[in-house]
């Protein structure tokens, strides 16, 4: 169709202009896919970073242990749980722990701190507790071994002024009866998460022996878990997680344990759809004034088709096709800066440095994360909104006046 | 002879300012298949704007236009557009061809707006081409053919669509005498040799030379008319 083909020769009339509103457009488009993957890689590595350096993607817990950790809360059915976790074939791992609230203290200086008794292969499997460890050694396996063995974080262990092989006392009350206890521990190694929360406060020994400690053989406190599927969906989590609340055991994932982060990946996702309407509504704005230029330049030509018997409908036609023909040409630009960029730092990361945000240690890396939907459904806005921008110039052409528009008239 | 135009009492009154111009005033005039007539005028007379309300190009303040027995003021844009397709035919005085087509594809273009099918286009065009004696230079774009010949293409795009009358605005203006005087043989000929209707407005002595009436028109009135 005639129609069809002077809208792909009008194109490159004006081709710095045609070129022009493509690239504005298409790093348009690239922005949009950009912010997107950056993002979806902060959100990844913050979720990541939430639920693989001690919580677990989900927890399992007694009813109100979480409100103040009450030691007498503890899970006494906690070795049938680990059985059927075992068993399930969508938990890729779990960890069980005795979590309690002590005092520790070393030859120097004294201070309050949560002692986490863990299992140390198992914890390996959940947490990055055994790659936090920056001096000595992590916990061995086998029990007989590990009795005395204790991890400490860096800051406490200055705090307290011990290092490698120094010795700690712990004092507990024990469960059920409240009577404190103590016992003698050696730094078997020091780790450092780079998360204050966690380096300030915690220790970690063997959970057989703060069973012993604090008297509930068997037991535990929490139990840690982590999906084969990270993104597994919310359906599928809340199925299993549906099967272990009940009674007196509560199952929460990580966006119920952590419902700050939850509220920040909102916010996230608000600020990206701001930027994103921003950009394209600036973008928007060079296509209908990049349209307007180019009508104008042919407004006697517009007025001469119109008198020879083009119809408004097919003037209307015509400059819509320039436009859609414009955004193809911008999608087709912006999916390969976008895209190229994007896969390049993919694999490679962003380097962000070391920092903590809402409490979480985050990567010094950021990788961009590139889905489908970027590279399909925002192409397909970017089409849209060109066509909705083509539409305003494309009315005024169409509603031209023949004798107004040959201006000398006829 | 069967009227192709008819005018009745046509005025085309424009605001300037506080004051009301009258354009074009109580004109009625009749103009008869196969005439060669032009509307003849100082600037500023109302010959173009007249031209204007007879192509349906404006709309009349009041009065009516018919064209072939049509009352053209009475249609909507889209009706307006159809009829100037099929019964019109416009020479503009730049031209006016679409650049970025070829001539072949100008004088094509209007016969695609009437649905005419691709045999009966190509043979048209072959045809409109060798009328206006431009063979060989279909394939090239109005940027690479002289003004000259750039305005045959028009007559050729004009003729193309069968229209009952052309109606040409200043058609030799921006050509040298030389060639304005070939184009005028052309349009003569082919008024003569297809009975082709031509209403020109001008204000050159060539085309008044050629015309076989001439309309005089001053202040939008018809002054007075002449057969030479």
């Amino acid at each position: 169709m005639l129609i069809y083909k002077l809208a792909i020769r009008n194109l490159f009339r004006n081709t710095r202009r045609t070129i022009l509103t493509v690239m504005l457009i298409g790093f348009s488009l690239a922005a949009l896919i950009l912010t997107n993957a950056i993002t979806g890689g902060m959100i990844k590595v913050m979720v990541e970073s939430v639920t693989h350096t001690i919580s677990g993607e989900a927890q399992i817990h007694r009813l109100g242990f979480r409100d103040n950790l009450d030691i007498d809360l503890y899970l006494e059915d906690s070795s049938d749980i680990e059985n059927r976790l075992a068993q399930d074939n969508r938990v890729k791992s779990y960890s069980p722990r005795v979590i309690a609230g002590g005092m520790i203290s070393s030859s120097y200086n004294v201070t309050g701190g949560a002692v986490y008794g863990v299992d140390a292969a198992k914890e390996a499997s959940v947490s990055k507790l055994k790659l936090a460890v920056v001096q000595g050694n992590y916990l061995s396996e086998h029990s007989t071994e590990n009795a005395t063995e204790i991890l400490i974080g860096k800051p406490m262990a200055e705090l307290l002024e011990i290092g490698l092989g120094d010795r700690i006392v712990i004092t507990l009350a024990e469960a059920n009866t409240g009577e404190l206890t103590q016992a003698l521990f050696r730094v078997s190694g020091i780790f450092f998460f780079g998360t204050r929360e966690i380096d300030e406060n915690m220790v970690f020994i063997n959970i057989e022996k703060a069973r012993e400690v604090i008297n509930i053989y068997d037991a535990s406190h929490e139990i840690a878990l982590l999906f084969h599927e990270s993104d597994i969906t919310a359906t599928t989590t809340q199925a299993l997680l549906r099967e272990f609340n009940h009674g007196e055991t509560e199952a929460l994932d990580w966006q119920d344990l952590f419902p700050e982060i939850s509220s920040v990946l909102v916010i996230s996702d608000f600020s990206s759809f701001i930027v994103g309407f921003i950009l394209f509504l600036l973008a928007s704005l060079g296509v209908i004034n990049s349209m307007f230029m180019s009508i104008y330049e042919r407004i006697y030509e517009f007025g001469v088709a119109k008198a020879i018997g083009t119809k408004p409908i097919q003037l209307l036609q015509l400059v819509l096709f320039e436009g859609f023909l414009i955004a193809l040409m911008s999608c087709a630009f912006g999916i390969a800066i976008g895209g190229g960029i994007g896969f390049y730092y993919e694999t490679r990361g962003i380097p962000m440095g070391e920092f903590e945000f809402a409490g979480i240690a985050m990567n010094n890396k950021i990788p961009t994360v590139l889905t489908l939907e970027q590279f399909t459904q925002f192409p397909v806005y970017v089409i849209l909104l060109t066509l909705v921008a083509t539409l305003y110039p494309a009315r005024f052409a169409a509603n031209i006046v023949p004798s107004q528009a040959l201006q000398k008239s006829l | 002879m069967t009227s192709v135009i008819t005018t009745r009492n046509l005025c085309r009154q424009f605001q300037d300012g506080e004051n009301i111009v009258k354009a074009v005033d109580e004109v009625s005039l009749n103009i008869d298949a196969g005439e060669f007539t032009a509307i003849i005028g100082p600037s500023g007379s109302g010959k173009s704007t007249l031209l204007n309300l007879i192509g349906g190009l404006d709309n009349p303040t009041s009065g009516s236009v018919e064209l072939s027995g049509t009352d053209i003021a009475q249609m909507s844009g889209s009706e307006l557009s159809d009829f100037r397709r099929d019964h019109i035919g416009f020479i503009f005085q730049s031209y006016n061809l679409i650049p970025v087509l070829s001539a072949e594809e100008n004088i094509e273009y209007i016969m695609l707006l009437q649905g005419v099918n691709s045999a009966a286009r190509d043979k048209r065009v072959k045809e409109m081409l060798h009328l206006v004696g431009l063979e060989g230079l279909g394939d090239r774009r109005p940027s690479h053919l002289s003004g000259g010949q750039q305005q045959r293409v028009a007559v050729a795009r004009a003729m193309a669509s069968h229209p009952d009358i052309i109606l040409a605005d200043e058609p030799t203006a921006n050509l040298d005498s030389k060639t304005g005087i070939a184009l005028l043989e052309v349009m003569k000929a082919l008024n003569e040799d297809r009975g082709m209707t031509f209403v020109f407005s001008t204000h050159d002595s060539k085309i008044m030379d050629r015309a076989r009436r001439l309309v005089h028109v001053e202040d939008g009135r018809i002054d007075y008319e002449e057969c030479p």
